[in-house]
């Protein structure tokens, strides 16, 4: 098979994927007994005429494939659509509320600031703690190495997250324990929260604010995948290490330091970058967890706030994060799948990937 | 030499052949790790199943018995190994001195072994003990979902091979790369409403079984991933062909010579399965999809302290009880690196040569 059929074919796949997910999370909104209607006019007072009405303005009046190919119509143009939640019908029967779109955009920027951030105290933490693990195998340090990652590993997101709040933040209050400042504005404007916010509207901002609000969200994201990729750094280094080429290096006299950082930790860290990359998807549901504890007003937060709101589902929201996570995620797996192909133009063929391991999230 | 010839005085001395299975647990009686997490996995297993209702018996009162007297004026609950007077009575508060009141003569007194659970005054290790017998049964019931799920169509899709094989895997693929707990979230608080009250006579507590599914449906790609790999590896062998080449049906060859060399892999993932679906109960549970109150489970005591989503419970450092977070992060946490020291202690037994 040639590249191009490769990669056109795995894109394909991609757009067919997402299309089942929208296709999915629409169909199972239908099984949901609640009226949205009710997210407009009370359901216990208002006249049938008027609960009419705000079924004509969202739309529901029309049979169900109508309304899903007018979704899908909208979505082409790049319309998201306004949320249920908090939205208003105005006299002339039409209804204004929140644009989906940009509350997704808005939320998406502070899980990725969380995930960013996280992500590279991670590797930063995890790559030399591996290489060092590794260069002396089975001695005190690597064990000692191992067993930290083995306890990160089983420890729960969201015991550290409580712990991490509970303690440095509430009772030493070493780093603030909840709330999110966004980067942009000044301190004092009521920060922009879009949607209808879980989290407190703390009034502050600015990159200060923001970093200190974020510190024990990152500690806390960044143990949980410290613990994973150090095991891998350190399994990657002791493959590597066995290379032949590591021994001519060693031939040529060049010292135990120059060997591990110039010679085996350049090549062993290829795969450990295409890993990073392919775990967005776990560091998504873990960032769920953490939202929801440090009250984050990110993707995750949000899901939860339009899924159990006082009326019910809101799903204009819903599906709009799940199509922007959708997108993140394949074109992120598209991207590494052109590095790999770029790394080693075999994998066309086997188009081999990570084995199964367990996931928590 | 032929082999015949060995006979006599070297007989006993040739090396005795041994089924892979017993050497399997030769290797693994001598790792001393698993052995101690095996143990604790016993003794967790007996202290849930006939130790909870034992434990009820001997301390007389339930996991869902109120004891108000276990919470003082500012609502803050006692702590490990207190005795409380045992009525479900609320206490008078005292309008002088504001303190609570006595309560009434002749009230005996009741042991709370990891004190009370929070404003209500319940007995946290009771709780502890039923909470676990919801968490260990979703969390094994969904591993072995997932088996049967994924089995079957790992098998399908290697015998099948061409475009079943294509969809599978790409499927497989594709789903493995989301976030599992985000599709979990939005199925769950839909798909649940209807399967929350299915409870097969009262067997399984409310929730159990839409938990159990939502997870083992969202898992069964790892089981179809290892059989697959492993029987089309397997396909090509020498001893496949032999048992084709005497006429043996796909089936018979299926059992009795593909089967055996997948359930070790797939035993090392299902102990390992366990330890991730503890983890993932008490998030959901957490989160507020998973399993409702008045039921307990380890995920609904980690959030004892800090409320839900929609309503955390405001922070007071005057009545905050740090051991009701530490209490079930301490009992996930021990239960999570037994299952997971198990498992790795199982991949080693069956493989010594692919573990590093």
């Amino acid at each position: 098979m040639t590249t191009l059929g490769y990669v056109v074919r795995r894109l394909a796949a991609s757009v067919v994927m997402l299309f089942l997910l929208i296709t999915l999370t629409f169909a199972l909104y239908q099984a949901i007994p609640a009226n949205p209607a009710g997210f407009l006019v009370d359901m216990q007072k208002a006249k049938p005429a008027a609960i009419a009405e705000a079924e004509e303005a969202l739309g529901l009046h029309k049979p169900l494939y109508e309304q899903y190919g007018l979704y899908l119509w909208r979505l082409a143009h790049g319309d998201l659509g306004i949320a249920y939640q908090n939205s208003l019908l105005t006299y002339q029967g039409d209804r204004i509320g929140k644009a989906v779109g940009p509350a997704v955009v808005r939320a998406a920027m502070v899980t990725g600031a969380l995930v960013l951030g996280g992500a590279v105290l991670a590797l930063l933490i995890s790559i030399p703690l591996g290489a060092i693990a590794a260069s002396r195998p089975r001695s005190w340090l690597d064990r000692g190495i191992l067993a930290f990652s083995l306890i990160g590993i089983c420890t729960h997101p969201l015991v550290v997250a409580l712990l991490l709040q509970q303690f440095p933040g509430r009772q030493w209050g070493v780093a603030p324990p909840s709330g999110y400042c966004p980067f942009f504005g000044t301190a004092g404007e009521p920060a922009k929260l879009d949607y209808f916010s879980l989290s407190q509207d703390l009034g502050c901002a600015g990159p200060r604010a923001w970093t200190t609000h974020l510190i024990l969200p990152w500690i806390t994201f960044a143990l949980f995948f410290l613990a994973i990729y150090t095991r891998l750094v350190r399994v990657r280094m002791l493959e590597v290490m066995e290379e032949p080429f590591i021994r001519t290096a060693a031939a040529k006299g060049a010292s135990r330091t120059r060997i591990v950082r110039h010679h085996a930790l350049r090549n062993a860290m290829g795969p450990v970058l295409t890993l990073a990359a392919m775990d967005v998807g776990l560091a998504l549901g873990i960032a769920l967890y953490i939202e929801s504890v440090y009250r984050l007003p990110g993707l995750g937060l949000t899901t939860l706030s339009a899924l159990n709101g006082d009326v019910g589902f809101d799903l204009p929201m819903i599906l709009g994060i799940v199509l922007v996570v959708g997108i993140v995620i394949i074109v992120l797996n598209f991207a590494i799948d052109l590095i790999v192909l770029w790394m080693d133009p075999r994998a066309a063929q086997a188009g081999t990937r990570r084995s199964a391991v367990g996931r928590i999230a | 030499m032929s082999a015949t010839a060995a006979t006599g005085p070297l007989e006993g001395l040739a090396p005795r052949a041994e089924s892979p299975s017993r050497l399997a647990w030769r290797r693994l009686r001598r790792d001393r790790a698993a052995l101690v997490s095996g143990c604790f996995l016993l003794f967790l297993l007996f202290a849930v199943l006939p130790g909870a209702p034992l434990l009820e018996r001997a301390v007389g009162h339930g996991p869902n018995d109120f004891f108000p007297f276990a919470v003082d004026v500012s609502l803050r609950p006692v702590g490990p190994w207190s005795w409380v007077p045992d009525t479900s009575m609320v206490p008078g508060i005292d309008e002088t001195t504001f303190e609570q009141e006595a309560p009434p003569p002749g009230t005996g007194k009741t042991l709370l072994v990891l004190g009370a659970d929070g404003t209500l005054g319940r007995d946290e290790l009771l709780r502890l003990l039923y909470g676990g017998r919801v968490s260990l049964l979703v969390a094994i019931g969904a591993t072995l979902l997932a088996l049967v799920i994924g089995t079957t169509l790992g098998t399908v899709a290697a015998f099948f091979g061409g475009w079943v094989d294509g969809l599978i895997s790409r499927f497989t693929d594709l789903v493995m790369a989301f976030p599992v707990l985000l599709l979990a979230i939005v199925l769950g608080s839909t798909v649940s409403m209807k399967l929350d009250d299915i409870t097969f006579g009262g067997a399984l507590n409310k929730g159990v079984l839409s938990l159990m599914l939502l997870i083992g449906f969202f898992t069964w790609f790892y089981p179809a991933r290892i059989v697959r790999s492993l029987i089309l590896s397997l396909r090509g062998r020498e001893f496949v062909e032999a048992a084709e080449m005497i006429g043996s049906s796909d089936a018979k060859i299926m059992r009795t010579h593909l089967f055996p060399h997948v359930i070790p892999a797939l035993a090392v993932w299902a102990t390992l399965a366990v330890a991730t679906n503890i983890m993932l109960e008490a998030g959901i549970t957490f989160l507020g999809v998973g399993i409702k109150l008045p039921t307990t489970s380890w995920g609904t005591m980690l959030a004892a302290t800090w409320g839900t989503v929609l309503s955390p419970l405001p922070y007071n450092p005057a009545t905050f009880s740090p051991w009701l977070t530490i209490i079930p992060s301490a009992t996930i946490f021990v239960t999570v690196l037994a299952l997971t020291l198990f498992g790795e202690g199982l991949r080693e037994a069956f493989d010594p040569r692919g573990v590093r």
